[in-house]
């Protein structure tokens, strides 16, 4: 496959302060690609070096052929994290001003800005001013004026934040279906669950450093499955079964206790539970888990995605 | 350039959609007209005073008939006064209705509204002092007739053969009745003394309304000889220009200035970095809210003109005349855009730091406080446009504008115009390449604005 972007040891540093240090991925056309991480690990300061906001430290961006964003922006849809529009302007005004200045005729514009409201559900605020909207309305007027030019490739910045659950999931279908039309998304976000659906590759990203590139499967592989053990047994009597290395508690509450025990490489389920059986423990429930995107990330970087690594504070301080 | 007009539509169309600007455009003329026709209304409307003059003894005798002769003399001063005023106008019209409205408004604005009626019989009968104060009080009263009620009792006396007064007024606040009685009490005495010293009071009456005929000649004058108002014309459009300049800029500059903030804290301006560059951005934002002054220019100029032509027809082709004659047009239209220009994208960056009016007033104090000075220097540059600090300070780019806009009609030398044009461009040309990085660079930062930022940014560029 072709890549659409290539990142090629970039860096980015504000004063004494490193947002982005080394950094290389790809993104083969027509795919979806997560671009994760905890806030503040300097997904937005990539992302504002991709589309030419902002120039590199140090390395080489090349996409959709050109080797800097603002050659081609035309063909790049962009939604960034602090999003607004403007207020006094009508929906379908606002979605065909941003594409006119994507090179969008005006009356095209207009005509798919009218469509993809009514597909959105939102054929009945057409005529509303921007400042009338629902804050889940706007966010989905601003993504539609952000793909109203039919990009090639497109940048979601947290494109789920301060969404509710059934707008996140029209959300999902539409990035998919952005990906079905052949566009190429990069989506940035904190939240894993998001990006274990759609992606068809992830970038992790902690503190300015790539954690791992690959796809969700690979991702996950890299963390060992574990068990989820509940009744009243002791950490040290689950760390005595067969396959098990490294037990912690999850909660605790009247003698009873949820405990989370990784598996060894090669380690069964069934031969810890049998043991556990044989020894007589009070186990009361028995799992046995897949590790989640949330779980790889953690065990990858040793950070917590919901955590924040905010670069404000040191952009403030410079 | 697509985007740049694009933007510059946009930025247009939120302004000149608005009720409010239409409303704050008309605002100025109609202030304007007001302002000049309020006063005229009120002195118009003012109603004529009623007051009663009364000797308070024999050592009094002729004061009262001094009074009444100085009322007499006035309304008659008045009088020549207008229909001065009024052939002058009707000369210059040939009896337009503008004459006809300018003869109005001359009328409209006499002296205060006296009439001296005769004393009722009780007040006259009264015993002078306490007695007469009090029936005195009683027609100043609401308790009285409305026809029977007076404004002013003014008791006349003399202490050492001095005329003096004792004024009872309706209201505490009316002052006139009580200026007009010295006055003419001052005259009286001034007479009296005079005609004790053995001077004719006719000689003394008739020096005291002497006014010498002055005449301002000038070679620079459009006759080369005696000047005209024709040739002050000039000078008032130049004042004229200044102001206009200076206001037009300031609401197009502050109308930038909001609209980058406004963007800058709905998060829009970095949707618009992603379609365009920063410079296609500010400069698109600058012509938009350009053409948005040139509306302002030309509503306020369409209402000057046609207010000017219907109300003093005869000024409007000597206005004309000035303006495209003297090359003021094209100097007001240079200094216009120089001026513009170097504002405009100086509060355009400062608007990328700023989320609020509060962030921005960091930078915009001095701003505001240079742009004072502008304002104090073009009277004196009208009066006496080559004083050397005049003259220093046309050469500096910020006052540039103003001070020559205001000098240009007394024909500064050509070297002063060209060079201090040439600085001004030369220098907006300097700010456009500093706002445009401090603009790149505010419109992504979310630093606290302050100078160092600011000289930060503009050294970094982006």
């Amino acid at each position: 496959m072709t890549a659409a972007l290539t990142l090629d040891g970039v860096s980015k540093r504000y004063g004494d302060f490193q947002a982005v240090r080394d950094l290389s991925f790809e993104v083969e056309k027509g795919t979806i690609c997560g671009f994760l991480g905890p806030n503040g690990a300097g997904k937005t300061s990539t992302i504002r070096m991709i589309l030419g906001l902002q120039p590199a430290t140090a390395g080489r961006i090349t996409i959709l052929g050109a080797d800097d964003g603002r050659k081609v922006r035309d063909r790049i849809g962009f939604l960034p994290e602090e999003r607004g529009l403007y207020k006094k302007m009508t929906p379908v005004d606002a979605i065909a001003f941003f594409g006119a200045l994507k090179g969008l005729p005006t009356g095209e514009g207009r005509r798919r800005a009218r469509e993809m409201l009514d597909a959105q559900g939102l054929g009945a605020s057409k005529r509303k001013k921007m400042k009338e909207l629902s804050k889940g309305m706007s966010q989905k007027v601003q993504l539609i004026a952000s793909v109203v030019h039919r990009p090639e490739f497109v940048i979601l910045d947290e494109p789920f934040s301060g969404l509710d659950p059934v707008n996140q999931q029209g959300l999902e279908a539409m990035i998919r279906g952005l990906a079905a039309d052949g566009a190429t998304v990069l989506f940035s976000t904190h939240v894993m669950q998001h990006a274990e659906r759609l992606c068809d590759k992830v970038v992790l990203l902690a503190r300015g450093n790539k954690a791992f590139e690959g796809t969700v499967a690979e991702a996950r592989a890299t963390t060992p499955r574990f068990l989820e053990l509940e009744g009243a047994i002791a950490p040290d009597q689950a760390a005595g079964l067969p396959g098990v290395s490294g037990v912690e508690v999850v909660s605790e509450a009247d003698g009873v206790r949820v405990l989370k025990a990784g598996l060894v490489s090669g380690g069964r389920g069934q031969d810890a539970l049998k043991a556990a059986f044989l020894n007589g423990l009070d186990v009361r429930r028995f799992e046995l888990r897949e590790p989640s995107l949330h779980d790889a990330f953690i065990g990858l970087t040793g950070d917590n995605p919901d955590q924040d690594q905010s670069v404000k504070a040191a952009e403030a301080a410079r | 350039m697509k985007r740049t007009l694009l933007i510059a539509r946009r930025e247009f169309a939120a302004y000149a959609k608005t009720v409010g600007f239409w409303l704050s455009l008309l605002a100025f003329p109609i202030f304007g007209v007001l302002g000049g026709a309020i006063p005229i209304l009120m002195k118009s409307s003012e109603p004529v005073r009623e007051v009663v003059v009364v000797e308070e003894g024999p050592q009094a005798a002729g004061l009262a008939a001094a009074v009444q002769t100085a009322l007499k003399e006035d309304q008659a001063r008045r009088d020549k006064q207008r229909q001065e005023a009024e052939a002058n106008i009707q000369a210059a019209a040939g009896g337009t209705s503008g004459g006809n409205a300018a003869k109005g408004a001359l009328s409209g604005l006499d002296g205060p509204k006296i009439a001296i009626v005769a004393a009722p019989a009780d007040l006259s009968a009264a015993a002078p002092g306490a007695a007469r104060e009090a029936v005195a009080r009683h027609y100043l009263g609401d308790e009285v007739d409305k026809a029977d009620r007076l404004d002013a009792v003014v008791l006349l006396n003399r202490a050492d053969g001095k005329p003096t007064a004792r004024v009872w007024s309706r209201r505490a606040t009316d002052s006139s009745v009580q200026r007009f009685v010295r006055t003419a009490l001052k005259e009286e005495y001034r007479r009296e003394v005079f005609e004790k010293a053995g001077i004719d009071a006719t000689v003394v009456s008739s020096t005291a309304a002497f006014d010498p005929d002055v005449t301002t000649l000038s070679p620079k004058s459009a006759s080369g000889g005696e000047v005209s108002f024709r040739d002050q014309l000039p000078m008032i459009i130049g004042l004229a220009s200044g102001f206009i300049l200076w206001s037009l800029i300031i609401t197009g500059a502050s109308i930038l200035l909001n609209s980058v903030m406004e963007e800058k804290s709905n998060k829009i301006l970095e949707v618009l970095l992603s379609s365009a560059s920063a410079t296609e951005i500010l400069t698109g934002k600058v012509l938009g809210v350009a053409l948005l002054t040139m509306t302002v220019l030309l509503v306020w100029g369409g209402i000057g003109a046609a207010g000017l032509i219907a109300g003093l027809p005869q000024y409007a082709p000597m206005i004309g005349e000035v303006l495209l004659s003297s090359g003021l047009l094209f100097y007001f239209a240079a200094y216009a855009v120089g001026g513009y220009l170097m504002y405009a994208v100086l509060f355009a960056a400062i608007g990328a730091f700023c989320e609020t009016p509060r962030d921005a007033q960091t930078l915009m104090g001095p701003i505001m406080m240079i742009l004072v000075v502008p304002l104090l220097v073009m009277q004196m540059a009208i009066r006496t446009p080559d004083a050397p600090v005049v003259q220093i300070m046309s050469w500096i780019p910020f006052f540039t504008p103003f001070l020559m806009s205001a000098r240009a009609p007394s024909e500064p030398p050509m070297i002063e115009i060209v060079g201090t044009m040439a600085g001004m461009f030369a220098f907006a040309l300097l700010m456009v390449w500093v706002a445009g990085r401090a603009f790149r660079a505010g419109a992504l930062s979310d630093v606290k604005l302050s100078w160092k930022a600011f000289g930060a940014a503009i050294g970094r560029g982006r």
